[in-house]
């Protein structure tokens, strides 16, 4: 018997580019609603919620006043982390471990049709040095993605494999937001975003919500089925200043995997672990993530694409769900990995199911340059 | 950062010895800046760290140390900052911000604002109880006079129930001095292991419970009708007071805690929030102020440092309620802020249209 | 350094919020029908304005709608005198409603009140009195489209 969290069920929206008929209340109970009925159980057995948003982009100050409700919390202890929604999980883990409570509540969710990405993201800048620049979430990401292709001499078909990869797997993925593959020559040919990303580099922007359940290691003991365990987790973040970071390099990922290997005892991450699934915010940024994840050393991500270790049929398979570059509900997008890391190793996936796969491993990140990551291993 | 490091020397650490980061910030509208928790990582030693944000609107400050807690009571860290920072007074009208928390279908539209919901609950407590506005002026004379003693207060000084009574009505029966300034400030607590408390700290204040309850944002089901409760008491404080004392193992709490650091931005809260924590019955709390039971040499002493009343930075003024309280715990409050004989202190914090309420019990080693 | 230097700054986004098909249904019978439905919780028997998709205590969803009653009973109210920047123009006087067969209370302005002496006007908002909804001629499928009268002003 396990000492671990455990996992006993996950609801998810649609993901779509833009939910107009429905209210943001109404897309997040859906997704709370979902999750309780797949893991069997009614809202009154819950006994505490964590929500993870961003008011900014839910256009209301302090979101969680209206969608606590529908996130299930009328007369729970609820509290709200805003980092990303994988942040959620490691709140309500730890929650649980205390002892205090047997059966959290996760829920994340936005809708970034409802509000101008670019233009709240460019308030994330200080007023003083940054914001002048006219820098916003893209043109960040790409001056990570050139500092890594530029010091390690990548070239722009190596990306381009990454996004025809996840547009395929993406294709299989029913909740995917984008779901027609693409050519090698159609990522070659799309416009230029802000170099060297181009348009199909570029993870889309999305509607969705995304709800899992957590019990306590003493609730999940007394489970008759066997339930996915949350083995292993950890998080970090880097200097907000690019201008301190070496920006072909995820210290804060590197040390959030090492811990999250740690706890789950795993020793060789590309041997054990049968899907994972990461915030691949641009193609690029998913070969910075292997190098993080301690898939590969340092400027090896391209061997991975180049033999195939992380397509669908490889030994290592990455985002079989797509991805970020196929449904990127930006806030949530890291509650909606771990979803689907659960789903993977509860053998749940559908048509994107990885045969036998019983260690799925998540990636949530945050902020400009994925500042801060966490890091999620899910066993059987 | 300023908070940050007064916070380690306290403790005797350094940033060397903190292994993880909770950052605690409200509305970001206020600084008007997206996530200005990322922006701050660097100044509170995040970097490199597990470091996370907590958000619950006013209780923000609270939620945050709850969070601290939690990760040392999961066992995975054995010592947490808890860190953050406001400059409300840097957005030129924070009602106008205040006003973007209600729904913007159905509410926005009628200038709700904070300073509206307290008058709501204003009206109820005088319609059910007879509450009368110069018992809530006394609130505000007393915690005013406290906050003498408190060097880091914003408002503070000697003013009568007719000050109060002559100040500008903002919204009926609400006056300027029944409300919170609008300030700037840090806070930060470390939060560690009982094995490195013991270690490091001849008095610490020990953390004996945490609770917090989520209710609904629309303050009209809590009126009239089919509501569960009435927006007059504060019956969700009333909820997280009740686990926080089974917790704590506290049955009476009226005798068992000396003292209690509340976060109430009006008057009327407060009097509303002492009657939930059971300190005295619902509709008392006027008289008992009155009679100076909730003074410094009263049955309880509540807000010895002249609390939200006196300065509200809003991410980190439930915080402040808890760096407070640890105070009184610890015997470290400043001379005529220090309540005697401390062995409980009740730490709150309110967040939403009063709808998220924490509860803090820092106790003494027993 | 005597003289600290400010940096003047602005926070201009602009949303477009979904308004769902609940609140479409009810915008569109307050405009169309001169009429306030609410949802009715199927569990609980909740009567909920303003409407929701589904019932925060029973956490279940909500199909049926009755229409509420056009009189209804403060449950609370203020009057504000004071200028808030982008709020609206002083002075003006909100009130909670309990309107006749509904179960929760739903603030709007009240327009029939003599605002000129606080305390006067106070008196006249008590909690218990009786107001009426007053629709609009033009309506435009907002929350203004009403607002509510004392019955006895
Ligand atoms: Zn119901």
């Amino acid at each position: 018997m396990s000492d671990k969290v455990a996992i006993l069920g996950v609801g998810m929206t649609k993901i779509d580019s833009a939910k107009k008929d429905q209210k943001l209340d109404d897309m997040v109970f859906e997704a709370a609603s979902k999750a309780l009925a797949q893991a069997s159980l009614d809202r009154e057995e819950i006994d505490s919620v964590v929500i993870a948003a961003c008011d900014e982009l839910d256009g209301r100050c302090i979101s969680s006043m209206l969608l606590a409700m529908p996130a299930g919390a009328y007369l729970k202890d609820e509290i709200k982390v805003t980092d990303d929604g994988s942040y959620g999980v490691i709140l309500a883990a730890m929650r649980l471990m205390t002892g205090l409570f047997d059966l959290s509540l996760v829920v994340s969710w936005c809708k970034t049709s409802e509000a101008p990405l670019s233009d709240v993201m460019s308030m994330r800048w200080d007023p003083f040095y940054h914001r002048g620049i006219g820098m916003n979430h893209i043109t960040a990401a790409a001056l990570m993605a050139g500092a890594y292709a530029e010091r390690h001499g990548i070239s722009s078909d190596i990306p381009a494999k990454v996004v025809v990869k996840n547009r395929r797997n993406g294709s299989r993925n029913l909740n995917a937001h984008l779901r027609t593959p693409v050519t090698m020559g159609e990522v070659r040919l799309s416009p230029r975003v802000s170099w060297p990303l181009r348009a199909l580099d570029c993870a889309p922007e999305s509607d969705g919500a995304c709800a899992l359940i957590l019990a306590s290691p003493r609730r999940a003991k007394k489970l008759k089925r066997d339930a996915v365990r949350l083995a292993g987790f950890g998080w970090a973040a880097d200097s907000y200043y690019l201008g301190e970071r070496m920006l072909w390099d995820s210290p804060s990922l590197r040390i959030a995997a090492g811990k999250a290997y740690g706890m789950a005892k795993i020793k060789e991450p590309v041997a054990e672990i049968d899907a994972a699934e990461i915030s691949d915010f641009t193609s690029y940024h998913e070969l910075l993530a292997y190098e993080g994840l301690g898939f590969c050393g340092s400027g090896q991500a391209q061997d991975l694409i180049r033999e195939g270790i992380t397509a669908r049929e490889g030994g290592l398979p990455v985002n079989p769900s797509g991805g970020l570059l196929c449904s990127n509900p930006f806030t949530a997008a890291g509650l909606f990995r771990i979803c689907e890391a659960f789903l993977q190793v509860a053998g749940k996936a559908g048509d994107h199911q990885i045969r036998g796969a019983t260690k799925a491993l998540a990636q949530g990140s945050a902020g400009f340059c994925a500042q801060g990551n966490a890091v999620f291993v899910l066993t059987q | 950062m300023q908070a940050a490091m007064a916070a380690l020397d306290d403790a005797g650490m350094t940033m060397e010895d903190i292994e993880a980061v909770v950052y605690s910030m409200a509305p970001s509208e206020f600084l008007g800046v997206n996530e200005p928790d990322r922006w701050c990582v660097d100044a509170v030693g995040g970097r490199g760290r597990p470091f996370m944000r907590i958000h619950t609107g006013g209780a923000t400050g609270i939620s945050a140390a709850h969070a601290g807690f939690y990760h040392v009571a999961s066992g995975l860290f054995d010592s947490v900052l808890v860190v953050g920072a406001d400059k409300v007074r840097e957005c030129r009208d924070s009602q106008q911000v205040l006003n973007t928390i209600w729904d913007p279908l159905f509410e926005r539209q009628f200038g709700l604002t904070t300073i509206t919901m307290a008058a709501f609950q204003a009206v109820r407590h005088m319609q059910i109880y007879g509450t009368r506005e110069e018992r809530m002026a006394l609130v505000a004379v007393r915690s005013r006079g406290n906050a003498l003693n408190n060097p880091v207060a914003h408002l503070k000084g000697r003013i009568t129930v007719d000050d109060v009574m002559a100040s500008p009505y903002l919204c009926w029966p609400i006056k300027k001095y029944d409300t919170c300034p609008s300030s700037a400030g840090g806070a930060a607590v470390v939060i560690v292991s009982e094995e490195k408390a013991r270690k490091r700290c001849t008095r610490p204040a020990w953390i004996k419970a945490c609770s917090e309850v989520a209710n609904t944002v629309f303050l009209g089901d809590q009126m009239g009708g089919m509501a569960q409760m009435d927006f007059a008491d504060s019956d969700i404080l009333a909820m997280a007071a009740e686990e926080a004392y089974r917790q704590a193992g506290i049955r009476n709490p009226r005798r068992e805690i000396q003292t209690a650091e509340l976060y109430a931005p009006f008057t009327i809260c407060e009097l509303s929030m002492v009657e939930a924590l059971g300190f005295c019955r619902k509709g008392e709390s006027g008289r008992l102020n009155e009679e100076g039971f909730f003074s410094m040499d009263g049955g309880i002493a509540v807000n010895p440092s002249g609390g939200t009343l006196c300065a509200n930075a809003i991410a980190i003024t439930a915080l402040a309620r808890v760096c407070d309280g640890a105070l009184q715990v610890m015997g470290k409050a400043p001379s005529g802020m220090q309540v005697r004989n401390v062995r409980h202190a009740v730490c709150t914090g309110e967040g939403g249209s009063f709808q998220f309420h924490a509860v803090m019990i820092l106790g003494d080693d027993d | 350094m005597k003289e600290m230097m400010t940096l003047k700054g602005g926070w201009n986004v602009k949303y477009n919020y979904a308004v769902g098909p609940t609140g479409t249904r009810f915008f569109k019978a307050l405009k169309g029908e001169a009429k306030i439905i609410a949802p009715k919780c199927p569990k609980c028997g909740l009567v909920m304005l303003p409407p929701r998709s589904f019932c925060e205590r029973c956490f279940v969803p909500i199909d049926e709608w009755v229409e509420v009653g056009m009189e209804g009973t403060i449950q609370a109210f203020t009057v504000v005198p004071v200028k808030f920047e982008s709020l609206p123009d002083p002075p003006y006087a909100i009130a909670y409603v309990l309107l006749d067969g509904a179960g929760t209370a739903m603030v709007n302005f009240v327009k029939n009140v003599d605002l000129s002496d606080l305390r006067k006007a106070a008196k006249k908002l008590a909690i218990g009195k009786r107001v009426r909804v007053v629709f609009e001629k033009k309506r435009k499928g907002t929350i203004h489209d009403f607002h509510y009268e004392l019955l006895k002003p």
